[in-house]
């Protein structure tokens, strides 16, 4: 689609031009007297200015040079690109006119910026020929606009346009049906991605953007309100030109984001006021402003080697070429494309990234489920229990009898948090007062333990306390008195919730290779799991026995 | 007799140490409990036991490697352990039994059984003598093993390359860890039955047995018939 716009602009390049010479100028004058559309009516003391002609009827002139014409040229059209509201004589012969001029004290109804003529086929002898046009300009009677002529095949002048939008059309619902399909995704994810309503966005504006730039071919827009679609347009390029730069921010994890973000609206803004009016030159500025802002940021990511950075870079490259060197009315589009086709990749890539991230983190959650259930079925522990609880039975059954009861409260809690990546704090504490219990039976140590302020409403992930007072009755021989103290206290500070852990009890002496350090992977996996980076683990033996520090960063 | 029971549930060994003196019922038994692995080898030191209870995983800490101590030692060493799944490796270490927990009174007697009887031998395989050589422990495969002498407190493997080893355990407690085929010939001497070429008798009515390498060892008179029967 690319390749042919840039075709048909070649062409229309190329081709050898009907009218001979470059920039025929109209001449002026106000008033009204039908001998001034004559052929050969001497216009030479016509102003070249029309100046204000409030709600009169004007005229001007046009000395045109036609070449020879072809026959398959034939008929001749002719293209008026101009305010206000005329009637068109060529070579003194009317051929049309565009809205109604003021009559009978009936005010002007405007016509349109673009009009088409046929021209007699009598009437297009190589040589000079004269457009006289008998206009009023009362809707914006100051505004200063030079008339464009355009000749070609009558059929060609007007489907060539038509031509073009239906393939700007065709991108314009490419780019709907993306709109659409990612505001859906946005509004049926549970995480509410900014970028994925950001790029959203862009598609929607683009869209918008299309057809409001091919919009004066199928819809009839009266001069009076010719710079309405302009300014729409102006605000579209103008939010676009935002929302690139910022969708890219978040893409490649810019950091100065804000600093970023306002230089940009700034300029943009700056741009909007020192250029007002100047339609074009103001989209051009804001695309240039577009393209340096997405470039310091892809520059940036692909310097920290985030995914895609090549991708993007090569695109911005390309869209900055094409914005140079294809004129406005494509360029723009043709790059805006390239750009949002990059943005296509760039997020079909980080959605598959978070896919896998996702698989991973599912992987991890059903691993660490499975290694939560092991704890109370893995043999060491059960065996070991099952052979106290013999013993118990057999010499005391109370007592055995109350040793099972333990057991089963602790499966029951076992069982109920092991679906679970977090538990309120009190499940976990009683969990953990159930092991003791359990393993006071089997150790007969006198396990005491101890919570200082402790916030009941706080959430933790399921068996980490658990599992340090696993390894702290493991490694600890009981104090005098055949005591072993288990403390946990929390502390709430402006940065972290903070667990410690502290095993008040003699440590055992390491004596050969450990097999362990499982219980620790365990504990920072669900951190992982619940707080991504956001967690520090420290654990550690002191003059009283073993310190672990769990802090969950706010 | 002295018994060592390694075990750091104290539930456990009180059951252990019960079990144990009932078993023991006759005979003075001295029980000593030690509950980690650090306490067990210093009280080893201390005072060589007679048999050795140990559990494999105490507090954290991998008895495996303290395991290829314990085999190596003149003493028996039977493992009572949750980890059922190393009882075969245990068994090819050469240990006595494996007693599984949970385990009843049952199961504990017959591997004290085996203990004092050293006619039962175990149904799982050996496959190493654990040697100490300067301290270190090394591995030599029962297949390597052509006959072992008795040499006071201590055996003498020989071995098919030509070498020897000392090895800390006496031929009786040997002749109880190695498999059939090992049998007692002499007061002296446990052969691999499958490296013997033939028995014969010498002038004076002394018997041999012809090894395969050549060598030959004397015969007990008593054990004679009962192996004539065996390699016919």
């Amino acid at each position: 689609m690319h390749n042919l716009i840039f075709l048909l602009t070649l062409l229309s390049l190329l081709s050898s031009p009907i009218i001979r010479n470059e920039d025929p100028v109209p001449v002026y004058k106000t008033g009204d007297d039908m001998a001034w559309a004559a052929k050969n009516y001497n216009d030479k003391d016509w102003s070249e200015k029309r100046g204000n002609t409030s709600d009169h009827i004007f005229w001007s002139r046009t000395h045109l040079d036609l070449g020879k014409v072809e026959n398959d040229l034939k008929p001749l059209g002719l293209q008026i690109e101009s305010f206000g509201s005329f009637e068109v004589y060529w070579d003194g012969v009317l051929i049309g006119k565009n809205g109604q001029l003021p009559k009978d004290g009936k005010p002007e109804q405007p016509g349109t910026e673009s009009s088409y003529y046929r021209i007699p086929n009598h009437l297009i002898s190589p040589g000079l020929h004269t457009i006289a046009m008998r206009s009023s300009q009362s809707m914006h009677p100051n505004v200063q606009r030079s008339i464009g002529f355009k000749i070609n095949n009558y059929a060609t002048l007007l489907t060539k346009p038509l031509v073009t939008m239906s393939y700007m059309n065709l991108m314009a619902g490419a780019f709907l049906i993306a709109a659409v399909y990612y505001f859906f995704i946005y509004l049926n994810s549970k995480r509410k991605q900014r970028d994925i309503l950001i790029f959203a966005t862009i598609c929607l504006l683009f869209f918008a953007l299309l057809i409001m730039e091919y919009l004066k071919f199928h819809v009839v827009i009266p001069y009076s309100e010719f710079f309405i679609r302009l300014e729409i347009i102006g605000w579209l390029t103008f939010i676009n030109a935002l929302l690139v730069p910022w969708y890219f921010i978040i893409q490649f994890n810019f950091r100065k984001e804000k600093w970023l973000m306002a230089a940009l609206l700034v300029t943009l803004l700056l741009m909007y006021w020192l250029n007002y009016g100047h339609y074009d030159l103001t989209a051009r500025l804001y695309s240039l402003a577009m393209l340096i802002a997405a470039f310091i940021v892809v520059l940036n990511g692909i310097i920290e080697k985030e995914k895609g950075g090549f991708i993007a870079m090569l695109a911005l490259v390309a869209s900055a070429l094409v914005n140079k060197f294809v004129v406005y009315d494509y360029g723009l589009f043709i790059s805006f494309t390239i750009i949002v086709l990059s943005m296509l990749y760039i997020h079909s890539i980080r959605a598959s990234v978070i896919e896998a991230e996702h698989q991973d983190a599912v992987l991890l959650s059903s691993r660490l489920q499975l290694e939560l259930l092991k704890k109370n079925i893995q043999p060491h522990f059960l065996r070991n229990t099952l052979i106290s609880m013999m013993d118990w039975v057999e010499e005391s059954p109370k007592e055995g009898a109350r040793f099972i009861q333990a057991l089963a409260a602790e499966f029951d809690i076992m069982n109920e948090i092991s679906e679970q990546t977090l538990i309120p704090i009190t499940k976990e504490l009683e969990l953990c007062r159930q092991h003791l219990s359990v393993m006071g039976f089997r150790k007969e140590i006198n396990y005491r333990w101890e919570e200082t302020g402790i916030d009941e409403t706080q959430l933790i992930p399921p068996a980490i306390i658990h599992t340090l007072l696993e390894n702290g009755i493991t490694h600890s021989e009981p104090l005098p008195g055949n005591t072993v103290t288990f403390v946990l206290h929390y502390f709430l500070s402006k940065e972290s919730h903070q667990y410690i852990f502290e095993t008040i009890a003699q440590n055992r002496e390491i004596m050969t290779g450990r097999t362990g350090g499982n219980g620790f992977k365990y504990i920072k996996a669900r951190l992982t799991e619940s707080y991504g980076q956001n967690w520090k683990f420290e654990s550690s033996f002191t003059r009283t026995g073993w310190k672990s520090t769990i802090q969950i960063l706010r | 007799m002295n018994i060592l029971i390694i075990e750091d549930e104290s539930r456990i060994a009180h059951r252990l140490e019960r079990m144990t003196n009932e078993f023991f019922a006759n005979k003075k038994t001295n029980i000593t409990i030690c509950d980690s692995l650090q306490k067990g080898v210093e009280e080893i030191a201390n005072q060589l036991p007679d048999l050795l209870l140990l559990d494999l995983n105490l507090n954290g800490d991998n008895g495996f490697e303290v395991l290829e101590q314990m085999v190596a030692a003149s003493f028996h060493t039977v493992i009572v352990s949750a980890n059922t799944d190393k009882a075969i490796i245990a068994f090819a270490y050469g240990v006595l039994d494996f007693v599984p927990k949970p385990f009843d009174q049952e199961r504990l007697f017959k591997a004290l059984t085996r203990f004092v009887s050293p006619v039962l031998k175990q149904d799982e395989g050996i496959k190493y003598l654990v040697v100490k050589r300067a301290g270190q422990v090394r591995l030599v495969s029962i297949a390597e093993v052509i006959y072992i002498k008795g040499a006071g407190i201590y055996t003498e493997l020989h071995l098919k390359n030509g070498q020897k080893e000392l090895h800390d355990k006496s031929l009786e407690h040997l002749q109880q860890l190695l498999p059939h085929t090992f049998e007692r010939i002499h007061r002296s001497y446990l052969v691999n039955f499958e490296q013997v070429e033939k028995i014969f008798i010498n002038p004076g009515t002394r018997y041999s047995a012809l090894l395969k390498t050549g060598e030959i060892l004397p015969v007990g008179r008593s054990r004679y018939k009962e192996l004539k029967n065996k390699i016919i």
